[in-house]
């Protein structure tokens, strides 16, 4: 109940100042624009996947990291360390605000991009449903990690440098999914979102059994 | 029974040494000052107790628990710090609540503070407008919204100008009565009517600990400068 707690707080803040969706909504929309523009229409088909992960990756990186850094920056976080609440709710909290700026952003960024580059997707549900499994494992690792990265100097550069060997197997996969979706070919779909489940359930069992380490002190 | 217990309590972050071995015990009831220069350790000695960090050697011990390992004494310990810990793009209402509700405090109790500390009236605007007065008295009500029987007062008046300050201390030993509190400062004359017994820190280590019986100024330069 205390991580909905911290979570509600987080997207009033949010949704007050819109600071960070914004952000994150604009950057998506002009990678992508930029993306359609230089892109051949006939290899779309072939790069839209990696290309739509990589706008969701740089965006992610841009925005699921301040949730943490945000707290740092105005001297709450201490408030927070210092309440009756485990650092797991904490982590909680913060995954839950995270996901539902994920789920803003991919619910107006999506469309656009689907529109921009002409794609003509077979399965829709099943191509939202591996855009949002990823996002979800992307979620938990950024959540988590930022954590670590929030004393140092140069945090903005390292958050990406300590994400990108961990979310790997979640990228790699997430593309095979979406690719097999916009063609239809759905035969073996089976085993990347399998993969990108069982890996985001993985991030958030170790998460929380270190979190309390980062966290603390 | 002992508030607050710290046994031979070493503190490091990396190489620095910021606790040598510090020993206090803090009564029940009992108001306590420490006193000391910046960077004497007096900061993190409340961090210790309010469970922010683990020591590295020692045992620290809040109501006969160990803070940072136990969530559940933190309903206990209120802390006000030159830090307010609020969010500036909340009203004092919605701060108030969330920690409220952090803490499982009544919400009844918000209206209440809010009217003690002088800001129902601004109960609705965003901390980001406030004085630095008014943040200060709004971190106080946040500290004790869950009726802690341990105050920690960490530096409080920073940033004040003279008239808030004294507005302040006066507010701190109103609520601080049948409390009992911590109250860190470098400045020793805002100990006087606070505080009963004095620790004074210099470079991590405590060089006095006692009830002051003569000049307190004179007290912490012989103690700052001389030892003892």
């Amino acid at each position: 109940m205390k991580a909905l707690e911290v979570a509600k707080k987080d997207l009033r803040i949010e949704f007050r100042t819109k600071g960070t969706l914004n952000l994150m909504i604009l950057f998506a929309l002009v990678t992508s624009m930029m993306f359609s523009v230089s892109i051949p229409m006939s290899v779309a088909e072939r790069v839209a996947p990696s290309l739509m992960w990589l706008v969701f990756l740089f965006v992610g990186m841009l925005g699921y990291g301040r949730a943490f850094l945000r707290e740092a920056e105005t001297g709450t976080l201490e408030g927070l360390k210092m309440a009756p609440i485990s650092p797991v709710s904490v982590l909680v909290g913060k995954v839950l605000y995270n996901i539902v700026l994920m789920l803003l952003m991919e619910a107006i960024v999506l469309p656009i991009f689907v529109g921009l580059f002409d794609l003509s997707v077979s399965k829709p549900l099943l191509m939202l449903l591996s855009v949002t499994l990823g996002n979800v494992g992307f979620v938990v690792v950024v959540s988590s990690l930022s954590i670590l990265v929030i004393k140092s100097k140069t945090r903005e550069m390292l958050l990406p440098i300590l994400i990108f060997p961990v979310v790997f197997p979640v990228i790699t996969s997430t593309i095979v999914a979406i690719r097999m979706s916009i063609s239809g070919d759905i035969s073996g779909i089976v085993s990347p979102l399998s993969l990108i489940c069982g890996f985001a359930i993985l991030m958030f069992v170790v998460s929380c059994l270190t979190f309390e380490h980062a966290f603390t002190d | 029974m002992k508030a607050v217990e710290l046994e031979n309590v070493v503190k490091r972050f990396g190489n620095i040494v910021a606790l040598r071995g510090i020993t206090l015990t803090v009564e029940e009831g009992e108001s306590i000052a420490l006193l000391g220069p910046n960077g004497a350790g007096k900061t993190t000695v409340v961090k210790l107790i309010a469970g922010l960090l683990k020591p590295s050697r020692g045992t620290v011990r809040v109501f006969g628990e160990v803070p940072w390992k136990n969530y559940g004494v933190r309903k206990r310990i209120g802390v006000v710090s030159h830090n307010t810990f609020l969010y500036e793009d909340l009203t004092a209402y919605e701060n108030l609540l969330f920690y409220c509700r952090l803490y499982d405090a009544e919400e009844g109790r918000i209206d209440e503070l809010l009217e003690f500390f002088g800001l129902k009236g601004r109960k609705h605007d965003l901390v980001r407008g406030f004085s630095r007065g008014m943040k200060q008295r709004l971190s106080i009500a946040r500290a004790l919204l869950h009726d802690p029987p341990l105050l920690i007062l960490d530096e409080p008046t920073t940033g004040l100008d003279i008239e808030g300050r004294r507005e302040l201390l006066e507010l701190l030993t109103e609520v601080g009565e049948e409390k009992t509190v911590i109250f860190t400062t470098h400045d020793v004359r805002e100990v006087e009517g606070i505080c009963g017994r004095v620790a004074i820190i210099k470079d991590g280590r405590v060089v006095y600990c006692g009830v002051v019986e003569e000049d307190l100024e004179e007290l912490y330069m012989r103690a700052i400068y001389e030892g003892a």
